[in-house]
Order: structure tokens, then sequence, then C-alpha cells
């Protein structure tokens, strides 16, 4: 049950790694001098996330 | 507020149907009394885990933390169920079939046995309300509208009831992949959002940042779904 409740809330390790990878990706953005670009790399970056994910 | 409602009411229905398929499959091996129980038993579990989980979000007292961890949750949970939309929308996965996971369910050995067959029912509802539950919270703290967000997931609950105690068959005509794919969109949307205000990210467009965010999910989405089913072809 409890290997369940942990997917439910964390997914599988797939989707939970490219999700922490997007939102570091994130983080690392706004970190820089970039950072006004981070409200279009994160959104694209979760979107080829999910597509990454859809193929796997 | 009514699009909140009408958005979790939708994702909810999804959940408590897959949640009904589980119960009915037990039900008609084990019988309806102790089905119903574990049923029950999942849903004082939940009830608990939702008055804990409230509990400890309202105790964060900082908003910025609270929005990240929600944030974070949001995208965890949008995207893995945009990629699966996309998945079967490409056709690279079968579409999930209510009557299908039924048959699977019954063909289980261990269904027939009361213990076992009573956790797959408990098991079965605790973890699609706790799905629920999360597009509770997504929906209805970012709309200022939980109580609102939560009714309408127990009317689905109800709904979802009356429909399987009337057809007591899997609700199998649910277009449940256009529903996700939607709502895994808006997930998305919203959990990006949050986690890159809380993060001191200042939308150029403000509240309507949430919309531009969905509809890029919505379009990039599609366009994934053509490219990839293109592919396959």
């Amino acid at each position: 049950m409890m290997r369940g409740f942990v997917k439910t809330l964390f997914g599988g390790r797939r989707s939970f790694l490219t999700s922490c990878a997007c939102i570091l990706l994130g983080v690392v953005i706004l970190h820089t001098p970039f950072a006004r670009l981070a409200g279009v790399v994160l959104p694209v970056a979760l979107l080829a996330g999910a597509g990454y994910l859809a193929k796997h | 507020m009514i699009g909140a409602m009408i958005a979790t009411f939708l994702t909810a229905t999804v959940e408590w149907v897959e949640a009904y398929t589980i119960v009915l499959a037990v039900a008609l091996s084990i019988g309806w009394r102790r089905a119903l129980a574990a049923a029950g038993a999942a849903f004082l579990v939940l009830a608990l885990l939702v008055t804990a989980g409230s509990f400890v979000l309202n105790r964060i007292g900082d908003l910025g933390v609270l929005q990240f961890i929600i944030g974070v949750f949001l995208i965890l949970f949008g995207m893995r169920w945009l990629g699966k939309a996309i998945a079967r929308g490409a056709g690279l996965k079968e579409l999930h079939d209510e009557a299908r996971e039924f048959a699977a369910l019954r063909a289980r050995a261990d269904i027939f046995e009361a213990r076992a067959a009573m956790a797959i029912a408990f098991n079965g509802v605790l973890l699609e309300g706790l799905e629920v539950w999360l597009i509770v919270v997504a929906l209805g703290v970012q709309t200022h509208h939980t109580i609102a967000a939560a009714s309408a997931a127990i009317l689905a609950l109800l709904a979802v009831a009356a429909a399987g105690a009337a057809a007591r068959a899997p609700l199998a005509k649910l277009p449940e992949n256009t529903i996700k794919f939607t709502v895994g969109c808006g997930i998305l949307a919203v959990g990006t959002f949050w986690s890159l205000e809380a993060l001191g990210y200042v939308w150029p467009l403000r509240d309507f940042a949430l919309l531009a965010l969905f509809m890029f999910n919505i379009l990039g989405g599609i366009g994934l779904m053509r490219m990839s089913r293109a592919r396959a072809a």
C-alpha cells in the first residue's frame, strides 16, 4: 500500500526525475541574468518532459 | 468558481469511475457487503489523511513556501497526466478501458480470497481518492473556492455511485483521455505559475499568464500528439 501511496503522490522514478530536472532548470535560469526567460523556459521544458514521458 | 467546480467534477468523475470498477470487481467476487466495507474504510483513512494534510498546509505560515510545495506537486501530477494522455492520444499506449480493467481484475487469482480482495478495494479507493484530493487542492486553492471544489468532488462521487448502482457494470463510456489531457494541461499550468511565482518570478501578464500557460500546454500537447502519431505511422 505504501508503494502505491508514494507512487500516487510522486509518480514513478522516471516521471519524478523528469519533473525535478525541469523544475531545477527553472530555478537555475531564475538565478542567471536571463531570469526573465524562466517563464518561457520552464513551460517549454515541462512540455518537452511530458512528450518524453509519453514516449517512454 | 463554476469553472473550478466543472473541472473538479469531471476529473473526480474519472477517478471515482476507476475506483468503482475496482469495487465492482471485488463485490462480484466476495459480495457487496465486504467490498463496501473496504471502500468505507478507505474513505475513513482518506478523510484522516485529508485532515492531516490540510492541517500541515494550514500550519505553513509563509504563503510563498505553500505555493511552491503545492506548485511542485501539481507539476509532478500534471506532467504525468499529460504524458499519459499524449501517449494514449498518439496511439503509443492503449486507451484506458474500464471494461478491460474490470476483466483483468476479475481474472486475478487473489480476488476470490476475502482479505486480499478487500485490500484491493481498499487500496483502489484510497489511491484514487488521494488523486481527487490533489485536484481539489489544485483547483480549489488557486481559485479560493476549496469548499466548492470539494463539493464538486463529492457530487461526482454521488453521481458515479448512483450510475454504478443503476448499471452494476463497468462505466466505460467516459471520454477519459480528453478529460485527463485537459485537466493535465490545467494542472501543469497552475503548477508552473505557482512554483515560479513562489520563487520570486513576476509573470508579465499577471493572472492572464495562467491562461496563456494553459493554452500553450493544450496546443503544445496536441502538437506532440500529432508528431508522435505521424512518427509512429
